[in-house]
């Protein structure tokens, strides 16, 4: 990500963390709703969700991402508050829902102002593809492939 | 004209007349003297060569023409069938698929048909030889001057690309009958049928009519380049334009070939309303609102009965996968020195085409299966007082809402002693295990890679391919099971669904949570803490009609928290042999739902076959009936 | 008022295409027939104007279809439908009744033509 090209980035925060995704995996972004737990699945998974018909596997980014669980989920998942991005894997073959707390904003960054991926506190590093800067503040750009495609089973 | 569009139709017309080539070549060489299939396979390859003439495919027609050819000899002769013909007639069969299927994804350079084209064009020649074909002699140069008798001399040339003018210069005379006696027809009409008929010919009318009036109605008969009344000649005119009206009426009512992928889109549209409807009948129960209880249930009718036709419009008999299989087990027998009795039964019953279109390969692994180690070879059954000949019976039969299919062979069974020997070095069963139930032996069969087979032969292992089998058939909701008897021979026993797409479910709630548990394997339900239940081998159970029925309390295999009611219902599966009774905390009605398949994560419990979407938009996982049993 | 049409071939191929022909030509297929007892059957009940006659069929063939029609309505206009090198067939099934033939692959422009001709 180092070269010129412009890449636009969905930012969005999971907890403490601020994390971005590139805006071309990002199928819809959807308002959080209960979904269907999945019995055997592990807990990073929440459920299945419809999306107009359709099935959607949906994983909750705050234990993906190993941050603490927002106040909201204190009451039985409710959902209340928060949001549900789309998000492609595998090369578009799959989609799976990523819970967030909020969505910041959609930039459009030169590949140049990305650094490479560098240790950071409090997240693992494989899951990291880049790091950003956006209001002076660090965001990492999440390689959601890395992040995502362990879950599903093969 | 656009010959594209036909393609489709073409490509699957053509693969029905193969394939009943194929079963008609089967018949045949059971009944070499019978005059019936050659007519039969005559008539096919004839209707493949005229769509492929249509198509332009040139080399499907040669194919298809020789073929013919070498088939009509046969037929005239009333030729019984030697093994040469029949391998000959199997690989010319075999060519022309190959053809087929080329042609029609533009490959046709890539068809090599040059050898059996001289195969068959050598035994053509061999039968035609001395005695054989009754070829027409060829008819008498036309007469030039015809000799002196009353009337009018018409001398007639039809259009040198007229086809079958033989035909044609018998519509001439036809026509020209009506106007008066016709004689002295030169060459005569036999010259007609002949091939080498060149399309100049005369006769002689008595007839009043004037030259002109004799000319417009010979031309009538079409085709006619040039025509001489009375000893006056007369060019033909240029053809003319193709006459008609350009617009089409609707055409009525006929069979139409609709693909595959038209009615998922369909089904998945239909999926969409039967939720929609189920949505609409909560609202319309909430507001009490008669006028819109009347669109509820108008809507409900609707599409009900839109569901049913379009299920309908999926359902295809089994013959469709099934009708490859004699020629499959024919040419594995051969191979394998086996002589094999194959029959099939059932053949009609219907079956949803998404199911059936995932059969082909199951059955194809438990019918090789069958050949390769469940028959014996010729002398061995003769030793053990046997026929020689092994017989194997692919049969389908309609069950309430599932499709039985069952491949037995009455060949040597399943050694369980060596296999019961081997599950216990593989710690498949417990060590002191005396003997092998049939679930059992199917589970040490269907173990990943499993072989007992001594010689692993070219075509299978045992164990091999039941695994693949076994999880196909699950996928599509099925189950298989097995029957097997040393010496006495093997039974694989396979039960579908009949359609997929939406079926008839059970809604039972456990704790908050919603599952659909499909009808097609729910026997009955009974209420538990009302019935006394058992210990049997370590499992709780209920005793049902003198028959132990272990139970499964869903609520802690799905591991939902809180504790169950003190009365619940259990819900009763039946699957073949095998039964469970499931607690549930309550039943929440029936329903007709949609299949729906999700991304599986990592660990999710395997008793699920999808999910569906319930009234209120919620997500509610299916319970696979094969899982829990 | 458009002429009516009982279509007889044992391939639904050939049924469409003959259909297809004809129908834009604005004649109305009102029946098809893919068997030749069918085809005699369809022929009695609905009284076409005009019988597209394929010659190879299973059950009954092509010419025996054309005797009985012709047995039943002398005045029956029947086309048969035959491929290269049926000569001998297609004077049997004149000699039987037809009024006219046409030969397989068909050209649009030729089933016109020989369809008229029955008809005119």
């Amino acid at each position: 990500m180092s070269d010129a090209r412009v890449v636009r980035l969905l930012v969005f925060r999971v907890g403490q963390l601020v994390c971005a995704a590139e805006a071309d995996r990002v199928r819809e972004i959807l308002p959080r709703l209960a979904p269907t737990r999945i019995p055997g699945a592990p807990p990073v998974v929440a459920g299945l969700m419809n999306v107009r018909g359709t099935l959607v596997t949906v994983v909750e980014g705050w234990r993906a991402l190993r941050q603490p669980p927002p106040p909201a989920e204190a009451g039985e998942g409710a959902g209340g508050s928060g949001t549900t991005v789309l998000l492609e894997v595998d090369g578009g073959k799959k989609v799976l829902g990523f819970t967030v707390d909020e969505v910041v904003d959609l930039l459009s960054v030169g590949g140049e102002a990305l650094e490479r991926r560098q240790a950071l506190p409090g997240i693992d590093p494989t899951l990291v593809r880049a790091v950003g800067r956006r209001a002076g503040q660090l965001f990492v750009v999440l390689d959601t492939d890395a992040l995502l495609t362990p879950i599903l089973s093969s | 004209m656009d010959l594209s569009q036909y393609a489709e139709l073409f490509l699957a017309e053509s693969r029905e007349h193969l394939s009943a080539c194929n079963q008609l070549l089967l018949e045949w060489e059971r009944a070499p003297a019978s005059p019936v299939p050659v007519g039969g396979l005559f008539r096919a390859v004839h209707t493949v060569k005229g769509m492929a003439a249509t198509m332009g495919y040139a080399r499907v027609t040669d194919v298809a023409h020789r073929t013919e050819n070498l088939l009509d000899l046969l037929r005239r002769g009333s030729q019984p069938a030697t093994d040469d013909l029949l391998q000959l007639l199997f690989r010319a069969r075999d060519s022309l698929e190959q053809a087929v299927e080329l042609s029609v994804v533009g490959r046709e350079d890539e068809i090599d048909a040059a050898e059996i084209l001289a195969d068959l064009d050598g035994a053509a020649a061999a039968l035609a030889g001395p005695g054989g074909r009754p070829a027409p002699a060829p008819g008498p140069a036309p007469a030039v001057e015809a000799p002196a008798v009353a009337g009018r001399l018409v001398q007639v040339t039809l259009r040198s690309e007229a086809p079958l003018k033989g035909g044609r210069a018998l519509l001439v005379l036809k026509k020209a009958q009506a106007l008066g006696p016709v004689r002295n027809v030169t060459p005569s009409e036999t010259a007609f049928e002949s091939d080498d008929f060149d399309g100049r010919f005369s006769f002689r009318i008595e007839t009043t009519a004037q030259a002109a009036d004799v000319e417009r109605v010979v031309r009538a008969a079409g085709d006619v380049e040039h025509l001489t009344v009375g000893g006056e000649e007369r060019r033909a005119p240029s053809p003319g334009a193709a006459p008609g009206a350009a617009q089409a009426p609707d055409a009525k009512s006929r069979h139409i070939r609709v693909d595959l992928r038209r009615l998922d889109g369909l089904m998945d549209l239909i999926g969409e309303l039967v939720t929609a409807r189920g949505r609409l009948n909560e609202l319309a129960a909430q507001r009490r609102d008669p006028a819109v209880d009347d669109v509820a249930i108008q809507i409900s009718r609707l599409s009900t009965e839109l569901q049913a036709e379009i299920i309908q419009a999926r359902m295809t008999p089994v013959w469709q996968v099934f009708d490859r299989f004699p020629r499959l087990v024919r040419d594995l027998a051969r191979e394998l020195g086996k002589q094999v009795a194959f029959r099939v039964e059932g053949k009609e019953i219907e079956l949803d085409r998404a199911i059936l279109d995932e059969l082909g390969d199951p059955l194809l692994h438990l019918l090789r299966n069958a050949v390769d180690h469940g028959i014996e070879a010729p002398a061995e059954r003769r030793s053990r007082g046997k026929k020689p000949e092994g017989e194997i019976v692919l049969a389908a039969v309609r069950e309430r809402a599932s499709v039985v299919i069952s491949v037995s062979d009455d060949g040597r069974g399943i050694a369980r002693a060596k296999i019961l020997e081997r599950a216990k070095r593989d710690g498949v069963v417990d060590p002191h295990a005396e003997a092998l139930s049939d679930d059992q032996l199917l589970r040490v069969l269907a173990r990943p890679g499993f072989s007992t087979a001594e010689s692993v032969t070219s075509v299978s292992g045992r164990g091999v391919g039941i695994d693949v089998a076994m999880t196909r058939i699950r996928a599509l909701g099925g189950s298989i099971d097995i029957r097997s008897q040393e010496g006495k021979g093997t039974t694989f026993v396979l039960r579908l669904p009949v359609t997929l797409a939406i079926v008839r479910a059970l809604i039972a709630g456990v704790g908050a949570e919603r599952y659909a548990l499909p009808l097609t394997y729910v026997s009955e339900t009974v209420e538990f803490g009302v019935q006394a239940t058992t210990t049997v081998e370590g499992r709780e159970a209920i005793v049902l009609r003198d028959r132990v029925v272990p139970l499964v309390h869903l609520r802690r295999l799905l591991g939902v928290t809180g504790d169950a009611p003190s009365r619940c219902p259990i819900i009763v599966l039946e699957m073949g042999d095998r039964r469970s009774g499931i607690v549930v905390d309550g039943m929440l009605g029936q329903q007709e739902i949609v299949v729906k398949g999700f991304d599986a994560p990592q660990g999710t419990l395997p008793v699920f076959s999808g999910a569906t979407i319930m009234g209120d938009g919620i997500p509610a996982l299916i319970l696979d009936a094969g899982g829990l049993l | 008022m458009s002429h009516t049409v009982l279509v007889c071939d044992d391939a639904i191929f050939m049924r469409t295409m003959i259909s297809d022909i004809l129908g834009q030509a604005g004649f109305e297929i009102v029946g098809e027939a893919e068997t030749g007892s069918q085809a005699v059957e369809k022929y009695k009940q609905l009284k076409p104007d005009l019988v597209t006659m394929d010659i190879v069929m299973p059950d009954m063939g092509g010419i025996d279809a054309v005797r009985e029609i012709v047995k039943h309505d002398p005045d029956a206009k029947i086309l048969m439908c035959s491929a290269m090198g049926q000569q001998a067939l297609v004077v049997e099934a004149i000699q039987a009744g037809a009024k006219d033939f046409v030969v397989k692959p068909f050209q649009p422009s030729r089933v016109l033509e020989a369809v008229q001709r029955v008809l005119g």
